[in-house]
């Protein structure tokens, strides 16, 4: 079975997890990294947008600011999400282009890696299922966002999928009119977000979502996910990455 | 500065800052949660319709000719929806 370096569930701020991303695949066009898996938390609790969004617009700075949650721009597309350090577990899988797992069409990329998700779900005895363009849904309800960006030679997808979700604190994270939050929207969003927890009612841990995922991309993708660290190269790029680029305004701010 | 927000039917958010000298496009930022391969391409577009006329043909065209010499996916949205953001801009004026 072909091998990926699974780099285990660990738990880093902001800007060192979106770099450690871009560090794996500038390190992989190099031919110096294997295709790789990584499971993580964000430590502070951040808000990360697509790379074509406007922070000022999309996300309440100053109300993160004075509550220690960090602002990060991707490099990858989609919208805003909320990474709550106790709500969701991110992944992000990388893989070289011409990859088996990645073929050229994005929706069929998507697809097949989302699939993973879906079976990390059907583990925990959840019905999922992949939501073009790039969600996975439960019913008509979102519990997993996925973003995916072919540079670097590499093709890069990352997600959350939501073990909790507290739609009152999302909703004073994102930027909407403080008059407009009623109890309305509330509900609203209620009715188009769903949890691991909601859905069963009990209290999933971290640790069971992670066990799950690692067997949903394993079992899904047909890949035997050997243990791993990075690399000192990678840590040095990354380092580099989340110092000048991550942590900067420039990048933070471009749009 | 003239302003958008056009959800696509089924799809995604296009937003749209746009700054007209007259009737032409003087400066324009494209925003959203849709997805564009290679994603430097977004500023290329930009910049590409930097004098043109706003009229929904002659954006389409600008925004079109750019994909292909850029071999760029614009996945989510098109550019005909781009288009119809930077219109809904214009005749907020």
């Amino acid at each position: 079975m072909e091998e990926f370096r699974f780099i285990d569930l660990e738990t880093n701020n902001a800007f060192t997890n979106m770099a450690i991303d871009e560090a794996i695949m500038l390190s992989m066009k190099e031919g110096n990294s294997p295709p790789t898996l990584r499971l993580y938390r964000w430590k502070p609790s951040a808000v990360s947008i697509g790379t074509f969004q406007s922070m000022l617009d999309e996300v309440d700075v100053e109300f993160c600011k004075t509550n220690g949650i960090d602002t990060i721009r991707r490099i990858t597309g989609g919208g805003a999400v909320f990474h709550d350090y106790e709500g969701e577990v991110t992944y992000s899988i990388i893989m070289p282009k011409g990859h088996r797992l990645a073929p050229p069409d994005i929706l069929e990329s998507y697809r097949l890696l989302c699939s993973s998700i879906v079976r990390a779900l059907d583990r925990l005895g959840i019905t999922a299922e992949f939501k073009p363009i790039n969600d996975v849904n439960v019913g008509e309800k979102k519990i997993s966002g996925n973003a995916m960006t072919r540079r670097h030679s590499c093709v890069l997808q990352h997600g959350t999928t939501l073990l909790d979700l507290d739609v009152t604190l999302m909703f004073s994270i994102l930027k909407v009119p403080q008059e407009k939050i009623s109890d309305k929207m509330i509900s609203d969003a209620k009715e188009r977000v769903t949890s691991i927890r909601d859905l069963l009612g009990r209290e999933v841990s971290i640790d069971e979502l992670r066990d799950v995922l690692k067997l949903g991309f394993s079992e899904a993708l047909n890949i035997n996910l050997v243990p791993g660290t990075l690399s000192p190269y990678e840590q040095r790029l990354a380092s580099q990455l989340a110092r000048e680029k991550y942590v900067s305004e420039d990048w933070n701010f471009s749009r | 500065m003239l302003s958008s927000a056009y959800k696509i039917p089924g799809g995604k958010l296009v937003k749209i800052k746009l700054w007209p000298d007259a009737e032409r496009v003087e400066r324009i930022t494209i925003l959203g949660d849709f997805f564009l391969h290679p994603e430097e391409v977004i500023v290329t577009i930009e910049e590409s319709l930097v004098g043109t006329k706003i009229e929904i043909n002659a954006l389409v065209k600008v925004i079109t000719d750019v994909l292909q010499q850029s071999e760029a996916k614009l996945i989510g949205a098109s550019a005909e929806d781009i288009a119809e953001a930077i219109m809904i801009a214009w005749k907020s004026k």
